[in-house]
């Protein structure tokens, strides 16, 4: 039988190994990343929050999409120019939403590939979730813009900036 | 035990590939469980698949299997813990578990179970190999 000690040294081994291994591997991975997150500044009303970089574009490739602030936000939605996309759930968009936004759950992306066909491939689009504690905007402009989508932008400051703001939402009768 | 050997390890090592290929789609499906802080997110994306991979290829070739099969038990211990807890939070996305890059089922009590089923092979083979 294998002594405690013995096992012991094997995990950390391991562990060591790969480690090692991990780290060297990302100088010659195409997909390599840095050992210390990186971070992007994106702009809300409560002054600039970081986001660990590979949110905004996990391949490193440089084809992230942009954020709006919520007074750009709301100059296009005046200008009614873009369409707003609610990333959260559908219950929490039936409580209230932007005026005019269509409901299409980040989780849920696959299910409205339908209502995006329909679209021009230069629709403006604006994505939001909750607000600055959720991923939900990113990950759902992440993904128009791999359908092919080329004006994607995610309003960071969501919901609750532009509940706070007293602009026009709608809930669902 | 064989065949739980050599499937544990083969398990993680696919389990494995497409992480290791992808450490920035891994550390983003990290950073959807909130729980690490930022400044440990590319090393964990970095570090964990490559134990995965290790612990794998270990299982498979039998060599210091029991240690493997113990770092495979916690991960998946330390795995489940983090569902449990995105899901107490309200949070819903792809876990992350076998692919960062396909569309992959949501966390939910299906992906419990399929852990506590991995984690109750880890524990079956520990007890086989302690007793060698």
């Amino acid at each position: 039988m294998q002594s405690i000690p013995v096992l012991f040294k094997e995990i950390i081994g391991t562990v060591l190994v790969s480690a090692i291994i991990g780290i060297s591997a990302q100088a010659v991975l195409p997909n390599g990343i840095h050992l210390k997150t990186d971070l992007t500044m994106i702009d809300s009303e409560s002054g600039e929050t970081a986001v660990p970089s590979i949110i905004l574009d996990p391949n490193g490739n440089g084809a992230e999409t942009g954020s709006v602030t919520l007074y750009q936000a709301y100059i296009t939605f005046l200008e009614g120019r873009a369409l707003f996309l609610d990333a959260r759930d559908q219950e929490d968009y039936h409580q209230g939403h932007i005026l005019g936004a269509i409901s299409l759950p980040a989780h849920a992306f696959m299910d409205s590939l339908p209502m995006l066909d329909a679209l021009s491939p230069d629709q403006i689009i604006i994505t939001y979730c909750d607000g600055v504690d959720c991923n939900a905007s990113i990950d759902l402009a992440a993904d128009l813009q791999t359908m092919g989508f080329t004006r994607i932008f995610f309003f960071f400051g969501g919901w609750q900036e532009w509940q706070a703001a007293a602009y026009p939402i709608a809930k669902t009768p | 035990m064989l065949f739980l050997r050599i499937g544990l390890g083969l398990l993680f090592i696919y389990a494995s590939l497409d992480k290791v290929w992808n450490p920035g789609l891994f550390a983003k499906a990290v950073s959807n469980y909130r729980i690490l802080p930022v400044p440990l997110l590319h090393i964990t994306a970095i570090i964990l698949p490559w134990v995965e991979l290790l612990s794998g290829l270990a299982l498979v070739i039998n060599r210091y299997p029991r240690a493997a099969n113990i770092l495979i038990g916690s991960m998946t211990l330390t795995f489940t813990l983090a569902i449990i807890s995105a899901m107490m939070r309200g949070l819903d996305f792809n876990c992350g578990c076998f692919s960062v890059t396909s569309e992959e089922v949501n966390l939910g009590v299906q992906k419990i179970f399929e852990n506590l089923g991995i984690l109750a092979g880890t524990i079956i083979l520990e007890y086989r190999l302690s007793k060698r």
